[in-house]
């Protein structure tokens, strides 16, 4: 269980650029994989074409140099990969996994249903810019790389996915350690531990922690605030678009039944979705009765259902990722709306996934005192 | 005691939740079950409350589905409006004489659907609603009775009275209603016998400083209960005699303790239930609670009782009670802690009286040659060996009978007599 | 499927064949699909109903039956029993309930049709989706182990000891009898108790089948009701470890007493002649009550309630044992005297007050006390308090002796998790049901009896330790086969993500894990088809059945389209 310090606890160091921030990241993972602190790294890499990037588990040191700690574009969630590894168990191998917020956030939640398993497993996030939308970024590789890292140099976010527009957590910290680049002194970077695995971690590293990170906690918060704002406001507009049950289905009315979206989500974790089970699936007697009583049925059916029943599923696991709407052919912003229905329902429970694995899923938790405002709502 | 000629029938005297309890363990081990019961309906108080302490848990919601399996219980020979008449032999070899009283309905036909009520003229005083609502000359004592099937109260009905009516018989369309039933004379062998009557309450009366029966608004305890019933006279709502909500309340304990000279143990945790009762129907309440010792043992209660401090009511220790009506109010006038003279006003008073022996029980006594103790409740021999166990061998005696308890000991008591009976032959 | 589902609708006299028209109910649903047969009679739960109905079934050969009547409550048990005989599996059965929730409660003659026809039609959805599902039987182990040798497992060992059923009876000191071995009397009686106790700890060693550990203690209990692995080791140097199996587990752990040092006011453990009711009991059994310096004291206090406010409830034995004590003092020297300290008096029972009443006699005191502090003066102890008459007092006296609550013993919580039954109040296993299962738990087969259920007195455990013999008897009987419920959860291999919720919220102990294959198995013997671990199931990877998605989502849809 990774309990995270306190926020006046928490410990960091301040180490130097020599060439990049990129580079430096590298060499810290290479020096971590030569005193034996790490067995593997997972970190995206740029695939061989050029046109896309994918999570790597990097066994040979040496191809370290070609890791890519924080992407342009999140192809797969980070979570997802980590799934993939450890689903089974955990294994001997100490991995070092680099993943932006969100992906670790991901992650935590993942293994408060035993889905993942981190016991060997050093989560490290890095402060994030945000992520482009992968179409915007296939079109034009070369170019995109250009543009998201003069995003990055001045935390500019218009390129960026709408939910990364407006997320106020990109330097939450909830794995063991964090890379911070905001805040910090020219050719600089915090490196802050929020467990004592963290702690451990830079101990064998031989990295002190005395370095005052006041500067980053400060820029941090100001990002922060800056975004909340504007997620407010952006939420508050998008509930009145697609508040009524007209304005709802028009948004899914593009929707082409083919579940990407939630095979993308770190989070949808069942073996076989509800949706794509024989409970949906009814005798052609069934179809006619719906369409004799509205005079006429839409194939494929209940897309709107599979949206609503996918959200009622894991809304309270939604991390804001976005990467369903980065994976729906027909562009509808699921993200965006799957991610303003999800801060309700987490705030229904003083809940905010992932921030901490020590803290419970309200799916598993009953308090005697929650949710009046539902019931208030029934009198 | 092995004996190949002893019966392994069993007679069960009480159809309460002591006798059904019983009753259901023995039919679970195949033995054959005669549960004689004195009224026409199964459950005894317990059925009379809407709630149990300390969880607070519906009552009948409780009893009903135990009630359900004993009517469905093929084992169990459900007698009612019985009583047991006289008994001789011993352990293993009881002959049981009972005198059962003719119901009036076939309870193979009646359906229960309660008809035969409407056309009925006779208007009585329903003593199981402790007289505070009517029913008819053939009846079930309240809603929700089991079996559900009505009896006739031959004592007022015009037919059994020399009049000519037939009022319920003409609507009934399942040819339930039959005149002609006689009461019957039943001989039973049966190897032992568990006695489970249960109790009735000290008569308030008898204490009148306290005012019952000389002030409108003073009730006993069981007349609160059916008050706060849903199922009861006022689908529970708590009112006075003059329609009108009560803002206070007094809740009275030890009614009757001196008197009969022993603490009844339940008294204190259900005057604290009542507490609980009246804040629930009526939240802006002022209640009084009027005690000498608090008894709440048991690693469940003083919670509860806690929990009710919390709501801010008055718990006074007191003595010296004396209750008398002064223009609107019910006036308490009483000696506190120190001793000193203080008087309270109130709009309502519940009592708490001590739990006694039944009416009948001296009798029941005799005819099954058992002792009774001073206090008029059947004579265990000796409680540090089995309080179940009388001088009679073969005669258990469980529940209230034997003594006041709660639900769970009375349960308890139960299961132990089916232990030592099945445990003997 | 070839199903042929006879349609029954029961007439109940003028009560359903008046208040709709069934008729139209009939033909509402006479030609839906694998309806071979739809009737309507006077009165189906008669006898002759019940002829009619298996008549009915062997002519038309029918698959499935529904019947619109009354409530499942009445007649459920009859029309399943008329299933099984006439060769239809009782669980291709379904009972509309047209009576009770429809004719009953609706007094529109139209709407009340319209109603049952839409009960009758939600019958039939769901009945097609029924399977047929076959009553299970198991052999069981009528043998039974008790732990804790006090009054309350020597009393349920002789009662069990029978020629067919072995008694295991694990005590953890190194002889039986528990407390009660250290008390000259009991009350109210106040006669002696040792000699019944060592008669009855004779009967048990002469008794063969019934075999004794003790300085024993249990180190696992696996399996469940009828077929319990249990494994019990020896506590000295021997590592000896015996396994057997029994049918049934009785925790007779009994309780221990609050130990007074965790409180500061009364000066246990710092000065002399402070005593717990236990060092009195064994004080007073030795014969000689005496002080720290050998002299006879000349009054003695007896502080009730010690650990109450700690513990939270009242453990209901101390008022009448203090009063015992006061009793014992009178009785041993007789002008000593004696103040009882007390904050309510707790003497529930027809014979209780009568014993303090007796007890009251010259130079006894009972002082209504609060803020009670133990302080030393010189040779004495000085006892200042709160009355609420006088306010603040004190007293000087020789000894003070201590009524403290009583607690669990200190294995309850290991023996709670191996039976997978939990705590309840005060930290005493947890019993089923409050009122009603008093000695048994959520763990079928594991029952409780005595102090280690809640503080009580010596007859309340006696009543709970023949209590328990009856549960037992009456449910583990040998050579008859256990029929464990057959409408239970079934978790699907393929669907479970192994999570473990399910376990979390099943409070039988009937889920357990599987570490090869990462998913959870329901134990069909223990569980009792309450359905949570299927609401629970964040992947709605566990089905119950008889209530399986299909069954209930058709039923619906049958009764709202």
């Amino acid at each position: 269980m990774i309990k995270p310090a306190a926020s006046s606890e928490k410990k960091g160091a301040v180490l130097s650029i020599k060439t990049t921030i990129q580079d430096s990241i590298r060499n810290l993972l290479k020096k971590g994989m030569d005193q034996g602190v790490f067995d593997a790294v997972l970190i995206p890499m740029r695939v061989p074409a050029g046109d896309s990037f994918s999570y790597v588990l990097i066994k040979d040191k040496s191809l370290l140099n070609n890791a890519v700690a924080l992407p342009p574009i999140m192809s797969v969630q980070g979570a997802k990969a980590v799934s993939s590894v450890t689903r089974l168990g955990n294994g001997t191998m100490k991995i070092a996994a680099v993943m932006r917020p969100c992906e670790i956030r991901a992650t935590i939640e993942l293994t408060k249903l035993d889905q993942v398993h981190v016991e060997n497993m050093t989560l490290i996030s890095i402060d994030c810019p945000g992520v482009m939308p992968i179409l915007d970024f296939i079109r034009e590789p070369e170019k995109a790389i250009k543009l998201f890292e003069n995003a990055t140099k001045s935390w500019d976010d218009t390129i960026m996915r709408p939910v990364c527009q407006i997320c106020d957590k990109s330097s939450m910290i909830a794995g063991d350690l964090h890379i911070g680049t905001l805040g910090t002194k020219k050719d600089a970077f915090f490196i802050i531990s929020n467990s004592k695995k963290g702690k451990d971690t830079l101990e064998k590293l031989d990295i002190p922690l005395n370095g005052n990170i006041d500067s980053w906690q400060i820029k941090v918060k100001e990002n922060a605030e800056e975004k909340q704002k504007k997620r407010k406001k952006t939420h508050k507009d998008l509930k009145t678009k697609i508040g009524h049950l007209d304005n709802l289905l028009d948004t899914f009315s593009q929707c082409i039944n083919c579940h990407n979206c939630m095979r993308v989500c770190p989070v949808c974790y069942c073996r076989l979705c509800y949706f794509d089970s024989d409970k949906v699936k009814h005798p052609s007697g069934e179809y006619l009765r719906r369409a004799k009583e509205k005079g006429s049925i839409r194939f494929l059916p209940d897309t709107t259902l599979f949206h609503m029943g996918r959200m009622m599923h894991m809304s309270l696991s939604c991390v804001s990722c976005g990467s369903c709407e980065d994976a729906c052919p027909m562009s509808i912003p699921v993200a965006q709306i799957f991610s303003m229905v999800a801060d309700e329902t987490q705030g229904l429970f003083d809940y905010v996934a992932g921030r901490s694995s020590g803290e419970p899923l309200p799916l598993k938790t009953y308090k005697k005192d929650e949710l009046h405002e539902v019931e208030d709502a029934h009198d | 005691m092995k004996d190949t000629q002893s019966n392994s029938d069993i007679l069960v005297i009480g159809a309460g939740i002591a006798g059904i309890e019983a009753s259901l363990m023995l039919s679970k081990s195949d033995r054959k079950v005669h549960l004689v019961e004195k009224t026409s309906y199964t459950g005894g108080t317990t059925i009379k409350f809407e709630d149990v302490f300390s969880n607070m848990e519906c009552s009948t919601c409780m009893v009903a589905p135990i009630q359900q399996e004993l009517l469905q219980d093929k084992n169990i020979n459900l007698l009612t409006l019985a009583e047991v008449e006289d008994v001789q032999g011993s352990f293993g070899n009881f002959i049981v004489k009972i005198h059962q009283k003719a119901r009036y309905v076939d309870m193979k036909n009646c359906i229960g659907c309660n008809a035969c009520f409407e056309p009925c003229p006779v208007r009585l005083k329903n003593e199981f609603e402790e007289g505070l609502s009517e029913r008819k000359a053939i009846y079930v004592p309240c809603a929700g009775a089991l079996p559900n099937v009505p009896m006739i109260d031959t004592e007022h009905c015009l037919r059994f009275n020399g009049k000519d009516c037939h009022a319920c018989q003409e609507v009934c369309m399942f040819e339930a209603i039959d005149f002609n039933q006689k009461d019957e004379q039943i001989t039973l062998t049966i190897g032992a016998i568990i006695v489970a009557t249960g109790y009735t309450t000290f008569d308030s009366r008898q204490t009148p400083q306290y005012g019952y029966g000389k002030i409108d608004d003073v009730y006993t305890a069981f007349e609160f209960e059916r008050l706060y019933a849903s199922n009861g006279p006022t689908e529970g709502k708590i009112l006075l005699k003059n329609g009108k909500t009560p803002k206070s309340a007094a809740l009275i304990h030890c009614v009757g303790r001196n008197i009969k000279g022993y603490c009844s143990s339940v008294c204190c945790m259900y005057s604290l239930k009542f507490n609980h009762y009246l804040t629930l129907k009526i939240p802006e309440i002022k209640i009084s609670e009027f005690y000498t010792d608090l008894c709440i043992p048991g690693k469940s209660h003083q919670k509860f009782y806690e929990k009710i401090r919390e709501t801010g009511t008055k718990l006074i220790r007191a003595s010296d009670i004396e209750i008398t009506k002064q223009g609107q109010g019910i006036v308490i006038k009483y000696n506190d802690e120190r001793g000193k003279k203080n008087s309270t006003t109130v709009d309502m008073v519940i009592l708490a009286p001590a739990i006694v022996p039944n009416g009948d029980a001296s009798k029941l006594a005799k005819i099954l040659g058992v002792t009774i103790d001073e206090y008029g409740f059947f004579k265990e021999e000796n409680q540090n060996v089995s309080s179940v166990v009388t001088s009679k061998p073969g005669v258990f005696i469980v529940g209230c009978s034997q003594g006041p308890k709660n639900i769970q000991e009375s349960v308890s008591q139960a299961a132990a007599s089916v232990g030592k009976i099945l445990s003997t032959y | 499927m070839n199903r042929k589902i006879g349609v029954y609708i029961c007439e109940c006299g003028p009560n359903i064949s008046e208040k709709i028209d069934i008729d139209k109910v009939i033909e509402a649903v006479r030609f839906l699909n694998d309806i071979v047969v739809v009737e309507r009679y006077k009165l189906l739960c008669s006898e002759d109903g019940k002829k009619y109905l298996t008549e009915q079934i062997k002519r038309y050969g029918l698959t499935h039956l529904i019947i619109a009547a009354c409530s499942p409550r009445d007649h459920q048990l009859t029309f399943m029993e008329v299933c099984e005989n006439a060769g239809i599996n009782p669980y291709l059965f379904q009972l509309a309930n047209i009576r009770e929730q429809c004719v009953w409660i609706t007094a529109d003659k139209e709407e009340a049709t319209k109603k049952a026809i839409r009960l009758t039609k939600a019958a039939i959805g769901r009945v097609r989706c029924h399977s047929p599902l076959e009553k299970k039987e198991m052999e069981s182990n009528p043998d039974v182990l008790i732990v804790g040798g006090g009054i309350a497992g020597i009393e349920t060992s002789l009662q069990l000891a029978h020629s067919d059923r072995k008694i295991y009876l694990v005590e953890k000191t190194a002889s039986l009898g528990g407390l009660i071995k250290n008390f000259e009397k009991t009350y109210p009686e106040m006669h002696p108790c040792s000699i019944s106790i060592q008669q009855k700890i004779e009967t048990i060693n002469k008794t063969n089948n019934i075999k004794i550990f003790t300085d024993s203690e249990v180190e696992d209990i696996l399996g469940f009701f009828g077929n319990f692995e249990i494994k019990v080791k020896k506590n000295t140097n021997e590592k000896d470890s015996v396994s057997f199996n029994v049918g049934a587990v009785v925790f007779a752990t009994g309780s221990t007493l609050f130990n007074p040092n965790k409180t500061t006011c009364y000066g246990y453990g710092k000065f002399d002649n402070v005593l717990t009711a236990l060092e009195f009991e064994k004080m007073n059994l030795s014969g000689e009550i005496v002080l720290k310096n050998n002299k006879t004291p000349k009054s003695v206090a007896i502080i009730h309630c010690v650990g109450r406010t700690e513990k939270g409830y009242c453990s209901e034995i101390c008022c009448m044992y203090s009063l015992k004590f006061a009793r014992y003092l009178k009785d041993k020297i007789p002008d000593i005297k004696v103040f009882n300290f007390y904050s309510d008096l707790c003497i529930p029972g027809k014979t209780h007050q009568k014993f303090y009443e007796q007890t009251q006699g010259k130079n006894i005191d009972f002082i209504r006390a609060k803020n009670i502090e133990i302080a030393k003066k010189g040779e004495h102890l000085t006892i200042t308090y709160n009355d609420e008459k006088s306010g603040k007092n004190n007293y000087d006296v020789d000894m003070v002796i201590l009524s403290p609550a009583l607690e669990p013993t200190a294995d309850t919580a290991r023996l709670a998790e191996f039976t997978g039954i939990s705590l309840g109040d005060g930290g005493f296993f947890a019993e089923e049901h409050e009122k009603l299962g008093p000695v048994s738990t959520s763990s079928q087969g594991v029952f409780i009896a005595g102090c280690s259920q809640g503080p009580k007195s010596i007859p309340d455990t006696i009543i709970q330790a023949e209590a328990v013999t009856g549960k037992i008897l009456s449910s583990l009987i040998p050579g008859k086969k256990i029929e464990p419920e057959v409408k239970v959860s079934f978790i699907s291999e393929s669907f479970c993500i192994g999570c473990k919720t399910c376990l979390d919220v099943c409070s039988y102990g009937a889920i357990t894990f599987n570490e090869t294959k990462k998913v959870s198995v329901v134990n069909e013997v223990i569980c009792r088809g309450c359905g949570n671990c299927v609401a629970a199931c964040p992947s709605g990877a566990i089905t119950l059945k008889h209530f399986t998605f299909n069954q209930i989502y058709q039923e619906l849809k049958a009764a709202i389209q």
